[in-house]
């Protein structure tokens, strides 16, 4: 059973790893800082533990598809992450060929059940 | 945010922190705190929030995206089968060599102990090979990770399928602006099974080669003749070791030629235009050192024939008068026409083979009507 359970979890998590970047990027319309990404991310069921997070959101920077600003203004500081031009573009097209994934998968669950 | 619990946010920052390259850790360090702080907001209690962060090693593992491996599985294949072919190459020779060292220091040989005397030197020559093999397959091993721990650091692309494309042809053809591209025209046919060459046979020729390189280089002495005279033993070289010198270099590029044929076959793996021409042109080169190392160097020793009667001396016998037919120009023009017929052979069977059955490796689909 515990080898089951095992191969189950990798298998999500696989299957969960490629939706996490999307899912970021189309939080970063606007300049957030990590925790409230966090958040709002769990607020609309797309739960992302934050040690996966923070080094999701540093090699995105990396990837040149964020870009952050440290704010020291307020009463601690803070590091805010936002989508870049190029960000968007990637993002735009993450999206339409998520859309004919998932309607795509979709139809063969559906076809499954019938 | 309690000292204690302030301590607690330090201590876990700092075991994800240290785990991290150094240009990383203040940036990181700073992000932890304000992510640690921001779920002590929210959760009220240290430990729930470390709790639910979990264990420092595993937040710092995520954090290090770079590769972890020494040798991708890019190049692991061939990693693999390389590392197989050196280590035979390291270890059998030196093993060869150990057990012709040992038995050369042999004690002499009496009625009454031979047995044991023999059995001795070569339990001795193998242990002292297996110890020296052992090391010297530690050092092949490090030496061939070493280059392609290096090739996957730095990507070099040792690309066989290109090999395998290349002729002689394609430096005048329209392959002159090759595209990256991948078509299904540069598929390659399935070689016919007579077309294979088989590896065991290029790795039994190159442990062949190597070892043979390795005993004329280290060991010349050891192609001599050997007499036991009571306690004494005397061994006249075969060959002219005092101009071994000049004999050994031309002997040893003759050996080379014949291992970059060997080694060009393995990787090649089939029968081929390429492989034919290499054959063909090694072929010959050796057949030419051959002529010139037995014929005009001065290989063998030219006291030979002297040197065995003395050694002989007194209780020559009968059976030694083999020994007065000895004549270099006769022993140099048989070896030479036997290395000239197998390696005539030797390429016939390639040119058959390639022709009969090879693969064409140039154009793929097209050119194989």
């Amino acid at each position: 059973m515990g080898e089951e359970k095992d191969l189950l979890s990798t298998l999500l998590l696989e299957l969960r790893r490629g939706t996490l970047t999307i899912s970021v990027l189309s939080q970063m319309n606007e300049p957030k800082y990590g925790y409230a990404l966090v958040q709002s991310l769990e607020e609309k069921g797309v739960a992302i533990d934050p040690n996966t997070l923070y080094p999701l959101l540093r090699r995105l920077e990396s990837q040149q598809l964020l870009e952050s600003k440290w704010e020291t203004s307020g009463t601690k500081p803070r590091k805010y992450y936002q989508r870049t031009e190029y960000g968007t573009q990637v993002y735009e097209q993450m999206k339409i060929y998520w859309n004919n994934l998932s309607a795509g998968i979709e139809r063969l669950l559906e076809e499954e059940e019938e | 945010m309690t000292p204690n619990e302030k301590d607690y946010m330090d201590r876990y920052i700092y075991q994800v922190i240290h785990r991290l390259p150094k240009a990383q850790r203040e940036e990181v360090r700073m992000e932890l705190e304000e992510l640690i702080s921001d779920m002590y907001a929210d959760r009220g209690s240290m430990e729930e929030v470390l709790t639910e962060l979990g264990d420092p090693a595993e937040f710092a593992k995520q954090y290090q995206n770079e590769q972890k491996y020494l040798i991708g599985p890019e190049y692991f294949d061939t990693y693999l089968w390389f590392v197989k072919v050196v280590l035979i190459c390291a270890a059998v020779p030196i093993l060869i060599i150990s057990l012709i060292n040992a038995i050369g220091e042999m004690p002499a040989i009496t009625s009454q102990n031979a047995a044991s005397v023999i059995i001795r030197a070569i339990v001795d020559g193998l242990i002292v090979g297996i110890t020296d093999a052992m090391l010297s397959c530690i050092s092949a091993f490090g030496a061939v990770t070493l280059t392609f721990a290096i090739m996957e650091r730095k990507k070099i692309q040792i690309e066989m399928k290109k090999a395998e494309k290349w002729s002689v042809e394609s430096l005048s053809e329209e392959r002159k602006t090759p595209s990256s591209r991948w078509t299904p025209k540069i598929l390659e046919p399935v070689p016919d099974k007579k077309a294979i060459i088989s590896r065991g046979d290029s790795i039994v020729g190159i442990v062949f080669i190597v070892i043979f390189s390795v005993l004329l280089i280290f060991a010349p002495h050891f192609f001599a003749a050997i007499f036991t005279e009571g306690e004494a033993i005397t061994t006249v070289p075969v060959f002219n070791l005092e101009q071994w010198g000049i004999v050994l270099p031309v002997f040893v590029i003759s050996l080379l030629i014949g291992l970059i044929d060997e080694i060009l076959r393995l990787i090649i793996g089939v029968y081929c235009k390429l492989v034919m021409i290499s054959n063909i042109l090694c072929g010959v080169i050796q057949i030419v050192l051959s002529a010139i190392v037995l014929k005009v160097l001065p290989i063998w020793n030219p006291n030979f024939v002297l040197e065995i009667e003395q050694a002989l001396g007194a209780n020559a016998d009968s059976s030694a008068n083999f020994f007065t037919y000895w004549n270099a120009d006769m022993v140099s023009n048989g070896l030479l026409a036997f290395i000239v017929v197998i390696t005539l052979f030797e390429i016939g069977v390639t040119i058959y083979k390639t022709l009969r059955y090879g693969v064409s490796v140039k154009n793929g689909i097209n050119s194989n009507t």
